[in-house]
């Protein structure tokens, strides 16, 4: 089904949803950055930034929420589950990458069990995305199979043809009955829909030739050498539309307490950290390895899907300047060294 | 400046006076710089200098993975040779074990960082070899030096509590504060600590508050002002407000400026029969 | 049974095992009357107390703290209270500039002869917090565990405690 949106309409979609009981989250300006967060209206969407400085995840995965509490009385345990954290709500112009970080993570978090958190939002959640028109230095969709309007991962996918008019596209079944529940804000197909206003990102490498690499060079003088700037923060993991690490702790008074579930990062010495005093991981260039394997080698053999959308995130944050793409480049060509050579 | 600076790392580098040169490289984007680890005299014209050289590089005296690499000369501006002096006092390094390569400084960043605003430390107070020319430092005035801070302070209590919440709330527990501050090397972070658990780890309301105030307060009297923190932060909290606030309450009652003079007596490592006491009933 | 409706402040107060807390106990036997607002936690020296011990007694529902100690010059320690209150010279106004009215957090020096001026202070430090009203603030952050009513200052007599706290 394809029909378009005018600029003029948001503000008609976003209030129809509220109105229908939505919540309804879009890139807003907060200061100097952009973020993905709840809007009243049409006039706090930012349309003009690359991408969002959070991503998308935290709406499935939060940093920190509580998976259980529970209250000690009289040598009984009571646990108390959360519940209603599930709300039907839509996202409004997030990116194709985060977008399809959606069902890469699906496979891990309806894995070996499923995690009710991740999947009862996902089908609470609708997902509208806007194509990028514009973008920077960092992003590097196009290296890792996606594109700038890619429709993988989104329900509806909007595409801009002219300033203020939008081309819309149903992707899911749960997209196109969303279109149908709010028809009268959309218009029918648009004339000039050919004309579409999509960003040009360019190529970076070639992903074909990263895992093969990794796979023969587990020990290599690069891991240790690109990692020395690393100062083994987690900003990179918590920026990453795919990283989904986490741990569970918990938070008590004598009597009572919440079992929580927080964000966690490889990129921490703590991390892997043993109660022994041995951390398997001990220095940053094998914990920097342990984040470009994660994602370009075991979650491939594991899920059939690399662990990376592209968006660049984690390089713009970097408070070292890494930058993954060219972590990746020097692998390609590492790797075409090593073709050469045989 | 940047020739000069190349030869210097060169000539330190042929002549094994030391075995790496922190420096500043190039980055990502013209915008940008990066921290470079120079071990070879063919390397250093990898090293640059100019406006984006943002970073306080004394935080990879540190790393343990970075130590390795022997003794270090390091690039720094007149606010990062105050780190080393604070470094010192602690005794975390000996002045023999580091050459400082120190360049005159005009203040970075675009727009200009705020903490190049209010600088009066140009020319480092300490150096083996000075590349650039030397200025001279006059010491600013205490109150244009935490100017920044009238506007916070004179909020009202609700509106100071308001405005910290919701800087807090947007804290993801990522720590690339206490990793980037070169001041902040426990190796193991009352943080990362859970026997007892002082802050919670989770980035909740509760968790954020007791971090965010615990990491200030670690610096309090050992803040030198070079903003990484703030710099870093993902999400944009302006965590130097804090430092700079224990700064100009160091300054205030015990008369000390970290890392300025490097015969002062650390201020919270000793005290003085007359402190300020005004406030004990 | 007191009014419902009151609002009765809880205090926590960290005192010096040498002399406010001699102070207030002898004003214990004294029969000195003192408002019950208050829950003292003893330790040896102001100087070991660590500004988390009084972020975590917000964290824990106090609406107000006392952190009190030898008089300058008389630490059984020599130096501890001097670098006490090097601390407190700095941590009081960090709090005080993230929002926390300086009412809720106070410092005294009070000797083991001085009975009579814990008394004083303790009352007046409750009053003052009183007139302040519950740390709504806080109060809104701090809520561990499923809602309903907390042990807050005094665990019921017939609770389990867990035993690694």
């Amino acid at each position: 089904m394809e029909k378009s949106l005018n600029k003029k309409d948001f503000d008609n979609f976003i209030t129809s949803l509220r109105g229908k009981g939505y919540k309804t989250f879009a890139p807003k300006k907060n200061n100097n950055l952009v973020v993905l967060d709840e809007v009243q209206g049409a006039d706090e969407i930012s349309l003009d930034h690359v991408i969002t400085n959070n991503s998308i995840k935290e709406f499935f995965f939060p940093k920190t929420e509580n998976v259980l509490s529970y209250r000690m009385e009289k040598n009984q345990v009571q646990i108390e589950e959360p519940e209603g954290f599930a709300v039907k709500a839509v996202i409004f112009g997030s990116r194709p990458c985060d977008a399809f970080s959606l069902p890469v993570m699906d496979k891990v978090f309806n894995w070996d069990c499923s995690d009710k958190f991740w999947v009862q939002r996902r089908e609470a959640i609708t997902i509208v995305t806007i194509a990028c028109d514009k973008c920077d230095s960092y992003c590097f969709c196009t290296s890792v199979g996606l594109a700038p309007d890619a429709k993988q991962g989104s329900d509806v996918l909007l595409t801009k043809i002219s300033s203020d008019n939008y081309v819309v596209e149903t992707v899911t079944e749960k997209g196109e009955s969303l279109i149908k529940e709010f028809e009268s804000v959309f218009s029918g197909p648009s004339s000039d829909s050919s004309d579409r206003q999509v960003a040009t990102v360019e190529k970076k490498f070639e992903i074909e030739k990263v895992k093969p690499w990794l796979d023969e060079n587990f020990v290599h003088a690069v891991w240790t050498d690109f990692s020395l700037k690393c100062i083994g923060c987690g900003a990179c993991t918590f920026v990453c539309p795919t990283c989904h690490c986490f741990d569970i702790v918990d938070e008590c008074t004598m009597t009572k307490g919440d079992r929580v579930k927080n964000w966690d990062g490889c990129q921490f010495k703590m991390f892997t950290m043993h109660t022994s005093g041995h951390n398997p991981r001990s220095t940053q260039g094998e914990r920097w390895r342990q984040r470009i394997m994660h994602k370009f080698k075991y979650y491939v053999e594991k899920f059939d899907s690399i662990l990376c959308v592209g968006c660049g995130r984690c390089s713009r944050v970097c408070p070292a300047d890494m930058n993954i793409s060219e972590m990746l480049e020097i692998i390609e060509t590492e790797a075409s060294q090593s073709e050469n050579k045989e | 400046m940047i020739e000069a600076l190349r030869k210097k790392a060169e000539e330190l580098l042929k002549n094994k006076t030391v075995s790496v040169v922190f420096g500043y490289g190039e980055g990502s984007t013209p915008e940008r710089t990066r921290p470079v680890f120079i071990t070879k005299p063919e390397e250093v014209n990898k090293l640059t200098w100019n406006k984006y050289c943002v970073y306080n590089l004394t935080t990879y005296l540190k790393r343990q993975e970075t130590r390795k690499l022997g003794k270090p000369a390091i690039v720094v501006k007149g606010c990062d040779a105050r780190t080393l002096i604070v470094l010192m006092k602690e005794s975390q390094i000996k002045r023999e074990d580091v050459y400082i390569l120190g360049v005159s400084c005009d203040g970075v960043g675009d727009p200009l960082a705020e903490k190049c605003k209010a600088c009066d430390v140009h020319t480092p107070r300490i150096y083996d070899d000075l590349i650039g020319e030397k200025g001279e430092n006059k010491e600013l005035p205490f109150d244009e030096r935490y100017a920044e801070l009238d506007e916070y302070e004179n909020l009202s209590e609700k509106e100071k509590w308001e405005f910290w919440q919701k800087q807090f709330e947007k804290c993801i527990k990522c720590y690339a504060c206490s990793n980037i501050c070169p001041l902040c090397f426990c190796d193991r972070c009352i943080v990362e600590k859970n026997q007892p658990q002082w802050i919670d780890p989770s980035a909740h309301a509760r968790g954020n508050l007791s971090w965010n105030v615990t990491r200030a307060y670690h610096l309090a009297g050992r803040c030198i002002n070079c903003e990484e923190c703030q710099r870093v932060c993902p999400v944009d909290i302006p965590l130097n407000l804090l430092n700079k606030k224990l700064a100009k309450e160091a300054e205030k009652n015990f008369n000390y400026r970290p890392g300025y003079n490097i015969d002062d007596e650390l201020a919270m490592s000793t005290y003085n029969e007359k402190d300020n006491q005004d406030f004990v009933r | 049974m007191s009014n419902e409706t009151t609002f009765e402040p809880r205090i926590v107060a960290f005192l010096c095992n040498w002399c406010t807390y001699a102070g207030a106990d002898l004003a214990g036997t004294g029969r000195k009357q003192y408002q019950a607002n208050v829950r003292i936690i003893k330790l040896p020296c102001t100087g070991g107390i660590d500004p988390l011990f009084l972020i975590k007694a917000f964290e824990r529902g106090a609406d107000g703290i006392l952190v009190s100690g030898c008089h300058p010059g008389d630490c059984h320690y020599n130096s501890g209270n001097y670098h006490a209150r090097r601390r407190w010279n700095v941590f009081k106004p960090l709090l005080e500039f993230c929002g926390i009215n300086p009412d809720r957090i106070q410092f005294s020096w009070i000797s083991a002869a001085e009975g009579g001026k814990w008394v004083e202070t303790i009352n007046s430090v409750i009053d003052a917090v009183r007139v302040l009203g519950p740390f709504e603030g806080y109060q809104k952050i701090n809520a561990i565990g499923p809602e309903g009513p907390g042990e807050g200052f005094a665990p019921s007599s017939d609770t389990t405690g867990c035993e690694c706290k």
